[in-house]
């Protein structure tokens, strides 16, 4: 039919949203032997596989977390393949020796290519935006985390005991410099692609 | 930094603005680029700022649990086998039904109780090997004197212990029982996810071919870790 459609393997996306122990362990039998033996015949070793397959399960909680994430083709692949991409960058950062990359015939349908450009979209942003957070100075952080917590903006204004009239415009203006700094680096990174 | 526009950007998302001054707002959405871009990027931010506070405790708590399944899963040849006790009185029950289930039937258990095939799925990869494929079309078919012809193909120029692993079943299926137990011996030698399940098949070759003592002493070489150990278990409790 059409090749949006929800893929069964979905149920692996949903169980890590809903950190159900029992999916997370048959994704760790299931799929993670293939990612270990890949990484180690590329001049990894299993910590490092251990650490590439914990991070690309993060970055699918949180894709799971805002909804944003309906797979369309098997689970197998995709997580493999995010896996394998997350290493070969990790390689070409670290080292400047020769890599030797054994490619394999697993190449991938168009669902697939298109859910992991997705994905490494999503975590580019979230990564980016992590960053300029870090950047924001304590006061910012603090109040954008009450801000987000509590919601209630006259709640936040008592709790720091300010004016209400001031907290709204220092969190417009903590927002604002995120926006900024994002900005920045979003027209930064079109200015070099062009 | 521009801070009278980062304030109507949140006077406009809480609705606070005059109906003129938000229709100058929208109109300048629409004609300025610039402006729109920033406005859009201004939302992300307050999106990801809710979905970083919003999900924080779900988010530590996922990554510990992952954390403790990821060091299992990762240290588990390096500790002492200690299972579970829960693990324990479920395989042992599961192995006493079976025994039940199989004692006023049947001596001795059969091949085909335990043999369990999974569906090859090579060409969902997008591979372009028209041989490969049809030897996954013939096995799933449970064809398997088609399949093999079309295996040895593949595996003269592509030799994978997945591909290598399923040539192997289907050489059992069909009886070729030396062929097949040098294809499982070759891959019990290698360090690929088949390794432990190539045990297990040679295990039922020899079933298969009613050896039971050979099918028990290589049974007690198959490590624990093995993710289907409660076959192996049920089987050796079958053959006692």
């Amino acid at each position: 039919m059409d090749k949006n459609k929800v893929h069964p393997d979905q149920i692996y996306i949903d169980g890590l949203a809903q950190n159900d122990s029992a999916i997370i362990q048959s994704i760790y039998k299931k799929f993670v032997p293939k990612v270990v033996m890949f990484i180690m015949n590329n001049s990894g070793d299993r910590d490092q596989a251990q650490d590439v397959v914990q991070e690309i399960l993060i970055l699918l909680f949180n894709q799971a977390k805002v909804n944003s994430l309906r797979l369309t083709c098997p689970f197998d692949a995709y997580f493999f393949l995010l896996c394998k991409r997350k290493w070969l960058n990790e390689l070409k950062k670290t080292s400047n020796k020769g890599v030797t990359i054994i490619e394999d015939a697993v190449s991938m349908n168009e669902s697939a290519h298109e859910l992991i450009g997705q994905t490494e979209e999503f975590d580019e942003k979230q990564q980016l935006f992590d960053t300029m957070f870090q950047k924001l100075g304590d006061k910012c952080q603090e109040l954008l985390k009450l801000s987000f917590e509590i919601k209630s903006m006259e709640e936040v204004a008592e709790k720091l005991n300010v004016t209400y009239g001031y907290v709204r415009k220092k969190k417009s203006l903590c927002v604002g410099q995120l926006t900024q700094w994002i900005q920045e680096a979003k027209n930064f990174k079109s200015l070099k692609n062009n | 930094m521009n801070e009278e526009r980062y304030i109507l950007f949140d006077q406009y998302l809480q609705d606070e603005l005059t109906p003129d001054a938000k229709n100058d707002f929208e109109k300048q959405l629409l004609q300025d680029s610039e402006f729109a871009s920033e406005f859009e990027t201004f939302k992300n931010v307050q999106f990801q700022l809710a979905n970083k506070f919003e999900f924080e405790q779900e988010r530590e708590a996922f990554k510990e649990n992952l954390t403790n399944i990821s060091n299992q899963h990762f240290n588990k040849k390096t500790k002492v086998i200690g299972l579970k006790p829960w693990y324990l009185a479920v395989a042992a029950s599961v192995a006493v039904l079976f025994g039940l289930f199989f004692f006023n039937y049947n001596q001795n258990p059969v091949y085909a109780d335990y043999n369990d095939p999974e569906q090859a799925n090579f060409a969902e990869r997008g591979t372009v090997n028209e041989a490969l494929k049809q030897a996954e079309e013939a096995y799933n078919a449970k064809r398997y004197n088609k399949a093999i012809p079309f295996f040895e193909t593949v595996l003269q120029k592509q030799k994978t212990a997945e591909i290598q692993f399923f040539y192997g079943v289907s050489l059992l299926e069909e009886s070729h029982y030396l062929k097949a137990e040098a294809v499982f011996n070759e891959l019990k030698t290698g360090t690929s996810v088949y390794k432990e399940k190539a045990i297990w098949y040679l295990a039922l070759s020899k079933l298969k071919q009613k050896d039971y003592d050979g099918c028990k002493q290589i049974l007690q070489t198959i490590s624990e870790d093995y993710e289907d150990y409660d076959q192996v278990q049920e089987l050796l409790n079958q053959l006692d």
